[in-house]
């Protein structure tokens, strides 16, 4: 297994897939996690009062804004930094971790390497899950790189606005980095699975994309009040992504124009996902085991 | 388990290959493989022949566990096709060669070295034995395609195995890289390893294999030595001047059943062992022999009888 782990980790190193997805992972957090919402949050536009309003008034409106406009800048400082980098890890994080298990599988059987690789020495179950370590071990990194790089910017953010920082704990950290991730990881063996099972990157890829961005996104992104609808959100893969960052979240990070969902706690949605992982990678790992490689 | 044949034809007797009513289905109406038994002799160059979608390639994946087969049973090295134990000992190159595009020969060679467990320096060693070393640092989509092909041997080389399978290893090469490759196939018979080659090129499999194989439908329709296959057709191909005398003088000879001349040359229906009685005849006969050798029919000719004239 050792051996099969190395083999997979040289070419996830020297693939510019990766490296590419990784860029446009740091760009992401960079400039749509921090740069852009702290460019909107810092020129909010401010309401003017009219001029019959009593200056009482006008004065108390005047500080219920800027509140509000600190609020939401303070969701970009460090101390919201493992609910705000989870909250994109959960989005963003999960399609892109989609797209890259869906190639370092799907790939293998588009160029006919499977049947190289097969040819060697590794068992199938060795090969199938020193691909699923080193693809685990590359996820972690960037989940590593999206905390190191949303830190530096929420730090450069605090010292702009001058505001205090406060890092979170050292166990909410953890936390963060587990939840994150076990998100990444889900959404990649979702990848995984379809590449497996579709024998294909495109049409995995593409498939993934359509549950994630149509399905879930679309579908429970509608503000649908219905109990029914509501209570089932807490089967699906995307929704309690959503909910394991939610957890990490103070009210703060609520946003008002989301429907409230079910009440469904970290370990819930931790196991949820977990339940997922596990389905994906087994089913995967079986069809790898028995089917011809053609 | 690696059983004994009871053939001793000098050569080792030992199956390093031995499938047994190996059957391959597609579906109900496809069958590729259908009840195959094959033997692949230690220490022999076995040449795999038959026409296009004929069954050499699912044949020999399921020898490499690839595929599995529908019924039957495969041993290869004594063990079941794809477990680590025996592709630990195999070297194979299934159809064409298929490696990671983005990575150059040398890193392509490093990944397979730590899937095999073998140390990196053999990487080294197998790129100067296909002579690719002077553009292993480039990556592999910029190979031509005889460059790909060396690549591919280079990576069944890695092992050091005790056997080698090559699936149409020549496609692609130019005339020198044909003859490095049957150089490698002959290195690596010299050192008492097995080589079971399939390939459509039958001058290629007529100069280095020792016994051939031939496929069609799915099924064995024959599989013999070399030189029993050319031997089935007995006689002698003898130039000798003048020609007409040496005609005349032959059909008297009691060893000779007929003799016909044809392309400047005698034709003559006789046991070859019966060669050296001939010539005397006909030198004594005062005929100038300047060459006697039996007839040799060509694999080609053999293996369009035996296909009834499939294409390769």
């Amino acid at each position: 297994m050792g051996a099969s782990f190395m083999a997979e980790l040289l070419k996830l190193y020297k693939r510019p897939a990766v490296w590419v997805i990784a860029a446009i992972w740091l760009v992401f957090v960079v400039l749509l996690a921090y740069a852009l919402p702290y460019a909107l949050f810092a020129n909010l536009p401010q309401p003017e009062p009219s001029e019959d309003v009593p200056a009482e008034m006008q004065s108390e409106m005047q500080a219920q804004n800027e509140a509000a406009s600190e609020q939401l800048m303070s969701q970009l400082y460090p101390e919201n930094l493992v609910a705000y980098v989870l909250s994109n890890i959960s989005g963003t994080g999960g399609t892109l971790a989609l797209i890259l298990g869906a190639l370092v599988v799907g790939s293998e059987y588009g160029w006919g390497t499977l049947k190289t690789v097969l040819s060697q020495r590794p068992g199938r179950l060795v090969a199938f899950f020193a691909k699923m370590l080193a693809l685990g071990a590359a996820l972690v990194l960037f989940v590593l790189l999206a905390f190191v790089v949303g830190g530096i910017c929420s730090l450069v953010v605090a010292g702009v606005q001058s505001a205090t920082v406060d890092w979170p704990s050292l166990v909410e950290l953890l936390e963060g980095l587990g939840a994150g991730a076990v998100i990444l990881a889900v959404w990649a063996a979702l990848g995984v699975f379809l590449a497996t099972l579709f024998r294909s990157t495109t049409l995995a890829i593409g498939l993934g994309l359509f549950y994630a961005l149509a399905l879930e996104g679309l579908i429970f992104g509608l503000p649908i009040q219905n109990e029914s609808f509501q209570d089932a959100r807490r089967f699906f893969l995307g929704q309690n992504s959503g909910f394991l960052a939610d957890s990490f979240a103070g009210s703060s990070l609520q946003q008002p124009l989301v429907p409230p969902g079910p009440d469904i706690g970290a370990a819930q949605s931790a196991l949820v996902l977990c339940l997922y992982l596990a389905a994906f990678v087994l089913i995967a790992a079986l069809a790898f085991r028995q089917r011809d490689v053609a | 388990m690696i059983s004994e044949t009871s053939q001793t034809d000098g050569r080792d007797n030992v199956l390093l290959v031995e499938t047994s009513g190996l059957t391959k289905h597609y579906g109900r109406r496809i069958t590729a493989v259908d009840d195959l038994d094959l033997g692949v002799r230690r220490g022999e160059v076995y040449g795999f022949l038959g026409p296009n979608g004929a069954g050499k390639t699912t044949t020999l994946r399921m020898l490499l566990g690839l595929i599995k087969p529908s019924s039957g049973t495969a041993t290869v090295l004594g063990e079941e096709p794809g477990t680590p134990a025996g592709l630990a000992r195999i070297g194979a190159l299934v159809e064409s060669p298929a490696f990671y595009p983005y990575l150059s020969g040398r890193d392509n060679l490093r990944v397979m070295a730590r899937y095999s467990g073998v140390a990196p320096s053999r990487v080294e060693e197998v790129l100067q034995q296909v002579e690719l070393s002077g553009r292993a640092s480039d990556k592999f989509k910029k190979y031509s395609l005889g460059m790909k092909q060396r690549l591919g041997v280079a990576a069944a080389l890695l092992k050091d195995p005790e056997l080698l399978i090559l699936d149409e290893p020549a496609n692609g090469l130019d005339p020198k890289g044909m003859a490095d490759m049957r150089a490698i196939i002959r290195g690596v018979r010299g050192e008492g390893k097995t080589v079971l080659l399939s390939s459509h090129l039958l001058g290629e499999v007529e100069q280095i294999c020792d016994r051939i194989g031939v496929i069609l439908r799915g099924k064995l329709v024959v599989e013999r030595t070399m030189e029993e296959l050319r031997g089935r057709e007995e006689g002698l191909l003898v130039r000798a001047e003048p020609l007409e005398e040496a005609a005349r003088v032959a059909r008297d000879l009691p060893e000779v059943e007929e003799a016909q001349m044809a392309d400047g040359m005698l034709r003559i229906t006789a046991d070859p062992a019966r060669a050296a009685e001939i010539n005397a005849g006909l030198v004594n006969a005062g005929v100038r022999v300047s060459e006697l050798r039996p007839v040799e029919r060509s694999l080609e000719e053999m293996f369009l009888e035996l296909t009834g004239g499939e294409t390769v």
